[in-house]
């Protein structure tokens, strides 16, 4: 099999920090998909940003060894140069996308390489017709998947063989997942050579040819079995918290709409004082926006709410006193960090002092308790988000994708963490995920949403179906 | 869904104009007339296919200048002044409505064409690119501010912590990661073989709208 990449006896760190690769060798190969795990912060995307010549012609540091592509020293190249090999789909599919419709963004790479007006007009068709993807679609109404797939179909037209993702799963759910690793395994066939760095191994492993683990700065070549068998086990629910009778959220026939598109249409929901509900469903199906108007973050246009976390309160929109006692974690922690170290983070809003050194513990962020929020990994940070919030002991636990960029022992201490403190506060917990590892830790009960309605609510055996029925559909 | 096909002006031209609506709006302030331009020049605007970015724009333009002209009446106590601060923001306002209706991807082909540096056409296609973002972002703080009790403005350090530090975080991460999508996707500042997938050429409108405008502002000036 031909050699795209060549990695001989490669270190690196950044400027004046330890080092992230040591003396690592390994190759990658046409016609295959090489998956790469390892824990957070282990320099997984420090491969790619050298693989892409990102390191050292944007992000400096100190590197060793020969890096080659399709035989070829990449030493001394610029960037300009090396993407011409190799294209690169970053973590944030969302934040790379410039232009206003899919024509134009997969023209971009090619004008850049001064490819001639019938030449970008051919890649274009062709890379549409690899992704699915209508030229004259509109980009900023993409979904997730299709926003991923619009980067890979960039990279497919400016014909770049080699292909790089980032933790591409990040925020998609089953069926987008499988329509892009489906995308992927055929390009792979057609000769492509393709690096997936992924936590999320349970939904990639089946259509890897190969698997590496990145380990203090090593890279192993793993078996399929190894890597499955280390990330893929359920989480056991450890909660034995018994939910009581009381309603303590309504909605009844709430609809949601904006700009004439109906994102919920005649919802009725009741949740139970001390349950841990999960909400599931795919992409765009209006699991979020559910959730923001339980968060009384948005008002709904149609139907009622009702809720007895505080009676008292008649606001549509919800008041600090609400937000004292309801606790809301995003799926983007950026926005919730803001103070200059971990620990006083914990403690912003602290039921108390001794509590927020408690929870620091749960979490295992004692290390990390002195450093700049913002410093921290993508994982790291919702890990402190959600240490933050369940730190002020809210009633009402509202968690959007929890565990998105968590390795698999960092999301087993998350549910963990989160069922203990359950277990000890009674608090109500609604969390959408699409995790199937870690769905059963945090359900009670289970409603899931299509197309914006209700299709299903139930106990466990519901969000069993839920992942049954989809797993179905990846055999079909 | 699909998206529009096509700027509203040649995007050179709707540049050029902004500009001069500014300079010429700014160096009139102090007369009346500048006032005169201003409206001939949003009306010109709004019969002219930009029709969505002045009605998106007038109210806010408005207020602002309203409350600033007022407050500066009140403190100097002089209607010149006034004038000339409403006619300032007037001009800025206005200024704005042509950059909004002009598509990235056209400027970028059409600074393409004209061969202007590289750099100049990756800080227009980044900032062009923010604006929406920026607005977005800032609703999202706030918004999580208040979920995290960091909303109240009694407490100014926090609120001040809470806003200024994940927006800047993520102003930093999102233009970060713009910039190394477009490297990544072979664009250089030095690059000299690009090409331009569709041409932007003007058409007699755009023509005729710079016409106007020219016309209006030599018609203030003699009134």
């Amino acid at each position: 099999m031909k050699k795209a990449v060549e990695f001989k006896n490669v270190s690196f760190c950044y400027n004046n920090s330890p080092q992230v690769l040591s003396d690592v060798s390994f190759t990658l190969n046409y016609g295959e998909i090489t998956l790469l795990t390892g824990e957070s912060g282990q320099g997984k995307s420090t491969v790619l940003s050298v693989i892409a010549g990102i390191i050292p012609n944007v992000a400096p540091g100190e590197i060793s060894g020969e890096i080659l592509i399709n035989g070829e020293s990449i030493s001394g190249k610029p960037l300009s140069e090396t993407c011409r090999e190799a294209g690169v789909v970053l973590q944030n599919a969302d934040s790379q996308i410039i232009h206003n419709t899919v024509e134009d963004e997969s023209a971009f790479g090619c004008e850049n390489f001064g490819f001639p007006q019938d030449r970008i007009s051919r890649c274009i068709e062709v890379a549409c017709n690899k992704t699915g993807l209508e030229k004259n679609m509109a980009t900023r109404t993409l979904s997730g998947g299709q926003k991923q797939k619009l980067i890979t179909a960039s990279a497919l037209a400016t014909e770049q063989k080699i292909l790089i993702f980032d933790e591409p799963l990040a925020n998609l759910d089953v069926k987008f997942t499988l329509q892009l690793m489906r995308l992927l395994r055929r390009l792979a066939d057609e000769g492509y050579c393709i690096l997936i760095i992924e936590h999320r191994t349970d939904m990639i492993a089946d259509f890897a040819d190969r698997f590496l683990t990145i380990r203090n700065g090593k890279i192993t070549e793993s078996e399929k079995r190894e890597v499955v068998s280390n990330s893929t086990k359920q989480i056991p629910d450890t909660s034995v918290y018994s939910a009581q009778k009381e309603i303590l959220l309504k909605l009844k026939n709430v609809n949601f709409t904006v700009k004439k598109k109906e994102i919920l249409k005649d919802v009725s929901l009741e949740v139970y004082k001390g349950e841990r509900l999960l909400i599931l469903g795919e992409n765009g199906c209006g699991k979020t926006t559910l959730m923001r108007i339980l968060a009384k973050l948005y008002k709904p246009t149609g139907g009622e709410y009702i809720q007895n976390i505080l009676p008292s309160e008649r606001r549509n929109k919800g008041s600090k006193k609400w937000f004292g006692k309801v606790g809301v974690v995003y799926q983007n922690p950026n926005y919730q960090l803001f103070m200059p170290s971990v620990k006083q983070e914990i403690e912003f809003n602290a039921f108390s002092p001794e509590y927020a050194r408690e929870i620091t513990n749960r979490f295992n962020l004692e290390k990390i308790a002195d450093r700049h929020p913002q410093s921290l990994s993508e994982g790291q940070k919702r890990k402190v988000t959600l240490a933050a919030v369940l730190a002020g002991k809210p009633d009402l636990l509202l968690l959007d994708e929890p565990t998105v960029g968590q390795d698999y022992n960092s999301l087993f201490l998350i549910t963990n963490a989160i069922n203990q403190i359950h277990n000890e506060t009674g608090s109500t917990i609604i969390t959408i995920t699409h995790d199937v590892r870690c769905a059963d830790a945090f359900c009670d009960r289970a409603a899931v949403i299509k197309e914006g309605k209700v299709l299903n609510i139930g106990g466990k055996e519901t969000a069993q179906e839920f992942f049954e029925q989809l797993s179905k559909e990846i055999q079909l | 869904m699909t998206a529009k096909e096509k700027s509203s002006i040649y995007p050179i031209f709707g540049v050029g104009l902004s500009l001069f609506i500014v300079l010429f709006g700014l160096i009139t302030a102090k007369q009346v007339s500048s006032l005169y331009f201003l409206g001939g020049t949003y009306l010109i605007l709004l019969v002219t296919g930009f029709h969505k970015a002045c009605f998106r724009i007038i109210i806010p333009v408005l207020i602002v200048s309203s409350v600033f002209g007022v407050l500066t009446y009140l403190i100097n106590q002089s209607v010149p002044s006034a004038v000339s601060i409403v006619s300032r923001l007037l001009a800025i306002g206005i200024a704005v409505i042509p950059g909004m209706s002009i598509r990235p991807i056209d400027l970028t082909r059409n600074m393409n064409q004209i061969n202007i540096p590289r750099s100049v056409t990756l800080g227009m296609l980044i900032a062009l690119n923010f604006t929406p973002l920026l607005s977005r972002e800032i609703r999202q703080i706030r918004e999580t501010m208040k979920t995290r009790g960091a909303g109240s403005v009694i407490n100014f350090k926090i609120l001040y912590r809470a806003f200024l530090i994940p927006l800047v975080m993520r102003l930093v991460n999102i233009s970060d990661t713009l910039s190394l999508s477009v490297e990544t996707r072979g664009f250089t500042l030095s690059g000299k073989d690009y090409s331009v997938y569709k041409t932007v050429k003007p058409s007699v409108k755009d023509f005729i709208i710079l016409l106007a405008v020219v016309i209006c502002a030599v018609t203030a000036v003699i009134l």
